[in-house]
């Protein structure tokens, strides 16, 4: 599940379309983008949602180019993620 | 399920519209239900996840239809039942 | 709902409700009332601008606010530990390659002890869905026109953190005091919709 991400990594978001509450915009989902930072651990809000106790997880800015989200622009759009959400893309050798 | 906040990248909404020197609530409704939700999360009566839940889980043509802290009321109202604090015939005042 | 009938109707509604939970000792007898001056006399657009004069005439404090923001800020007697839940604060700066703009796209999460109440465009669904497709368009919208070589980068707040743009100090302030830069800054310029 990618307990050893690192910023610079490369990142899949996950594609699934929740049954309740999510903070995967469902723009970014499916989506490769690179880990820019940490950004603190908190409990995962799609439990915490259910009243279902939840242990903090890391929290990712992960950074997407607007071409790989919409299929246009020029601008980048960074997205604070829980580490759920993400794995690791496997670079080719 | 996608849900109707999900709104990032969304076709068709217009331009956005600013409102000069805009109060921070334009009623003191408004006001009151800002300061009742943050009352509630204080007290533990439900947390910030499920309020923003509630919200989503409201039917898509009340949602669009209702201005911001109407969404907020009835994401408020849904809790206390859900929660058992009070029935609906009790929070619509019968 | 809108106009003068449905706003009696919901604010009758919304007085039975607080009645009902004072009843029941869910709700303090004024605790509404307290609640609201609080939160009226506290955040406001003038503690960004605060930050962002002193990052501009201390480079020192500028790093040690990019670097972490919530400890950061304690140097200018401000803090996100007075809301509901502790806040991370990300503080993102404008240079002249680059150019960032702020937006919640899933509700409209807004640094509030920074900035105040958050304005209504902010938490349209008109801002947040377009501003992550096309920034340099809703910026123009704003006025703001960039140059196209200008890098723009759209946050959007959909955790914990939130987030106060740095924006870049205006030509010929070199000898401004603080309190005559934290006068430039403005709300649109901390959310990013303004150049300052």
């Amino acid at each position: 599940m990618g307990t050893d991400l690192a910023p610079g990594d490369r990142v899949r978001t996950r594609a699934t379309d929740p049954a309740g509450h999510t903070r995967l915009p469902r723009y970014a989902r499916g989506a490769v983008g690179v880990l820019v930072e940490r950004a603190g651990r908190h409990p995962l809000a799609d439990d915490r949602a259910r009243g279902v106790p939840a242990e903090p997880q890391p929290v990712w800015h992960v950074r997407f180019a607007a071409a790989d989200l919409f299929g246009a622009g020029d601008h980048t759009v960074t997205v604070e993620l829980w580490q759920e959400y993400l794995t690791r893309v496997e670079e080719d050798a | 399920m996608s849900r109707i906040n999900d709104v990032g990248g969304m076709a068709g909404f217009p331009a956005v519209l600013e409102e000069p020197d805009e109060p921070p609530f334009h009623a003191d409704w408004e006001a009151h239900v800002f300061a009742l939700n943050g009352a509630l999360i204080k007290r533990g009566v439900y947390n910030l996840d499920e309020f923003r839940d509630a919200q989503e889980r409201l039917p898509v043509e009340q949602y669009l239809a209702a201005s911001y802290y109407e969404r907020w009321f009835a994401a408020i109202t849904t809790l206390l039942r859900e929660k058992g604090v009070a029935t609906a015939a009790e929070l619509h005042g019968h | 709902m809108s106009g003068e009938h449905g706003s009696s109707v919901i604010s009758a509604r919304v007085r039975h409700v607080e009645a009902l939970l004072e009843a029941r000792g869910l709700l303090d007898d004024g605790e509404i009332d307290t609640r609201i001056d609080e939160f009226l006399a506290g955040g406001s657009p003038a503690n960004g601008a605060r930050i962002v004069a002193r990052a501009w005439a201390d480079p020192g404090f500028a790093e040690r606010l990019l670097a972490d923001a919530n400890t950061a800020i304690r140097e200018v007697g401000l803090s996100m530990a007075g809301g509901l839940q502790e806040q991370r604060l990300k503080v993102v700066a404008n240079t002249a390659a680059e150019h960032n703009v702020v937006v919640c796209t899933l509700c409209s999460c807004y640094p509030i002890a920074l900035l105040g109440p958050s304005p209504s465009w902010y938490k349209s669904e008109a801002y947040r869905s377009r501003v992550v497709r096309d920034p340099r368009g809703v910026l123009a919208e704003f006025g703001l026109d960039l140059p196209a070589d200008t890098r723009i980068a759209v946050w959007d707040a959909s955790a914990e953190s939130r987030y106060l743009v740095l924006p870049r100090r205006p030509a010929g302030t070199g000898s401004s005091s603080e309190t005559e830069l934290a006068a430039l800054v403005t709300r649109k310029g901390l959310i990013g919709t303004a150049a300052v």
